[in-house]
């Protein structure tokens, strides 16, 4: 912002450089790519290898030494998913998940007005294939998804289509998540203490993956000629709301799968948020996996954190068929 | 309606910014009541997730009860918060601190240290990861590498996991257990529990180094994804008249390539930086080093000191927007756009 275009200008008004290249730069010029390469090569072990360590450990019996040992078996799996009950430890996700609707769906209270009781009028009970703690995080970050693209993409189109004064600070509070997530938990304690941890959850949620919704459908945006694309469609006869909605929105298809699939994905693991603010009620998926990284033996863990891994590796390839690189539109976080 | 039928009335309404908002005349008026329509959702959502927790958060910082209802105004949490930082200062400490808690507030110097972990570690892990990241991005953005968008996918992977899971990954390297401790055990007849990295003592060398490890693998993947962006707008045309008029790709980058990505770098510092701070999964499973976030957890779960707490929180958030705000403001970093 201060020196945009002085840049070129710093390159020339340094020292002037040797002609002699000294032995750095012969050194770099024949070993720099070697090492980088190496180096990248290196980074991406560190990474990914405890993720395919931890994928293959999960279906072995016991692991001491270097590697695991004992046979494969799928016990871990089941513990983990809760099929099979073991003595003593806590089950696994919880068991699977039997929706039942709640009889008083919200009790709104407000000073001096007579209380006023939200009720579920039927009686439904339903059997699921799904495990609790998954089921329930799967459902709350959709709700949070929800939220993300009906506050995510008008703004995105807002600061990316039209100029208007406070458009880039808009802009920078949009894709910057401003709030920690542990912040956000202590703030949310005393401020909603009678909403149910569901309910608060999925505010949170929303709030904390915002920037990625944005970030990703504005990047949609940014590609297309959205000042033609509207005036053309304004021009044929098309309201402003139906060009939004029928000609823009579909458009960008693209940013909002993609923005979708990334703030559900990051929803359902959300930790520290959810740590602080959940009370009672089915546990999140994270804390699942908190439960099991702190208190169970080290092989079921796997098995549970593998679950996950398993759903991330799924919206990985879902993402790059879409045409994006994983995760990368999230790295401005 | 009663307006509609008094037109003077209704004029005067519409003179006003709010009525030209709902009832707009003009075209540049009815765009404006676009932009207002479309950022209404976005605005809720930030009043109501954001603005409204964190005014209680701050009102709850400086109550005298909380536990039943906010109410009463005292500064002593903000007191005791100062005077237990200043009370860590070597030197001049223990006089400033009981200066600053004149009326007697219990004084901990924990906070300072908790508060020095978290500057000095952070500031570490992110240079590292900043550094890392710099190579990363130039070797992806100049070096024909095979399965180029593959590489990308993999490394911007962990920005899925959740902390927890970071440092169980850091448990599989490196814990009793884990494959380099016994794989290094074996190579050198050393026994695994003495190269553990995690697991360890708070506080020691190998505890910190572990959670090094920890944090690296959570924020390399940021670092690199943000400088891929400052690299994607690098002018190559000067990098290759620098190399054909004779510069070493040393001197190419030096001279050529750092001063174009010089914005970039620091946006990705102050990013990543805040990153760090706010780091607290990782830490909770690891217990290597208290930091502020995992203060916050022994305030809440433990003792339940929620002004306490809030008064932390509040001097962290705003710690951390006015240093990115700044730091923002001397770079046309991409985020700032």
């Amino acid at each position: 912002m201060s020196t945009p275009g002085s840049d070129g200008q710093a390159s020339i008004s340094g020292t002037i450089p040797d002609r002699d290249p000294s032995w750095l730069g012969r050194v770099s010029a024949r070993f720099g790519r070697k090492v980088l390469t190496g180096l990248i090569g290196l980074t991406v072990v560190f990474l990914i290898g405890p993720v395919l360590i931890t994928f293959v450990a999960s279906f072995f019996q016991n692991w001491t030494g270097i590697v695991p040992s004992g046979g494969l078996t799928l016990r871990n799996w089941e513990l983990a998913l809760g099929i099979a009950e073991s003595q003593g430890a806590q089950r696994g996700l919880g068991g699977f998940w039997t929706f039942v609707a709640p009889d008083v769906l919200y009790v709104l209270e407000l000073p001096e007005v007579p209380r006023l009781t939200f009720r579920f009028p039927f009686d439904v009970t339903i059997q699921t294939p799904i495990p609790v703690a998954l089921g329930f995080s799967i459902l709350l970050a959709l709700f949070g998804v929800f939220v993300n693209l009906i506050a995510g993409v008008p703004i995105a189109y807002a600061v990316t289509r039209y100029e208007f004064t406070g458009r880039r600070l808009l802009n920078t509070f949009a894709i910057l998540p401003i709030v920690p997530g542990i912040i956000l938990g202590i703030a949310f304690l005393k401020t909603y203490p009678n909403l149910p941890s569901t309910l608060a959850l999925v505010l949170g949620y929303s709030l904390l993956k915002i920037p990625y919704m944005v970030l990703a459908v504005q990047s949609s945006f940014e590609s297309m000629d959205l000042r033609r694309i509207e005036e053309s469609a304004r021009s044929l006869g098309a309201s402003w709301p139906t060009t939004f909605l029928r000609v823009i929105i579909p458009e960008a298809k693209q940013g909002i799968i993609s923005g979708s699939i990334i703030c559900w994905t990051l929803a359902a693991a959300e930790f520290n948020f959810s740590y602080i603010i959940y009370s009672r009620g089915p546990r999140p998926f994270s804390l699942f996996l908190f439960e099991n990284i702190s208190n169970n033996p080290f092989l079921r863990a796997a098995a549970a954190i593998s679950i996950y891994f398993l759903i991330v590796a799924t919206v990985t390839t879902l993402l790059n068929r879409l045409g994006e690189n994983g995760f990368s539109i999230g790295g401005t976080q | 309606m009663a307006t509609l039928n008094n037109p003077s009335l209704f004029d005067r309404l519409r003179q006003t910014r709010l009525g030209q908002l709902a009832f707009p005349e003009t075209e540049d008026e009815r765009e404006t009541r676009r932009i207002a329509a479309l950022s209404l959702p976005f605005f809720a959502l930030a009043l109501f997730g954001a603005f409204i927790p964190l005014l209680t958060m701050f009102r709850l910082s400086v109550a005298e009860e909380f536990l039943r209802q906010i109410s009463g105004w005292t500064l002593a949490p903000y007191r005791t918060l100062f005077a237990s930082i200043a009370a860590f200062l070597p030197g001049i400490g223990t006089e400033l601190s009981r200066w600053i808690s004149a009326s007697g507030e219990p004084v901990n110097p924990v906070y300072g240290r908790t508060i020095w972990n978290s500057l000095w570690f952070g500031a570490v892990t992110t240079v590292t990861s900043v550094g890392l990241g710099i190579a990363i991005a130039h070797g992806l953005e100049k070096y024909d590498l095979p399965r180029q968008d593959l590489l990308v996918t993999l490394i911007s992977f962990p920005i899925s996991l959740p902390g927890i899971v970071a440092a169980f990954m850091m448990i599989v390297l490196f814990g009793q257990t884990g494959l380099l401790t016994n794989f290094v055990a074996v190579l050198t007849g050393a026994d695994p529990v003495t190269l553990q990295l995690t697991g360890q003592p708070s506080g020691t060398t190998l505890a910190i180094l572990g959670l090094f490890f920890g944090y690296l693998y959570s924020m390399i993947p940021r670092a690199t994804l943000l400088l891929r962006g400052t690299y994607a707008e690098v002018n190559t045309d000067a990098e290759e008249a620098a190399r054909a008029l004779g510069a070493t790709p040393l001197q190419t980058f030096w001279y050529v390539t750092l001063p174009q990505i010089q914005p970039g770098i620091v946006g990705a510092l102050i990013l990543t930086f805040r990153t760090a701070l706010a780091i607290f999964g990782t830490v909770l499973v690891l217990k290597s080093l208290s930091v502020v976030t995992f203060r916050f957890d022994q305030l809440v779960q433990v003792g339940y000191e929620l002004n306490i707490a809030s008064a932390l929180a509040t001097l962290f958030f705003f710690f951390t927007l006015a240093f990115t705000f700044a730091g923002l403001r001397f770079t046309s970093a991409e985020v700032g756009r």
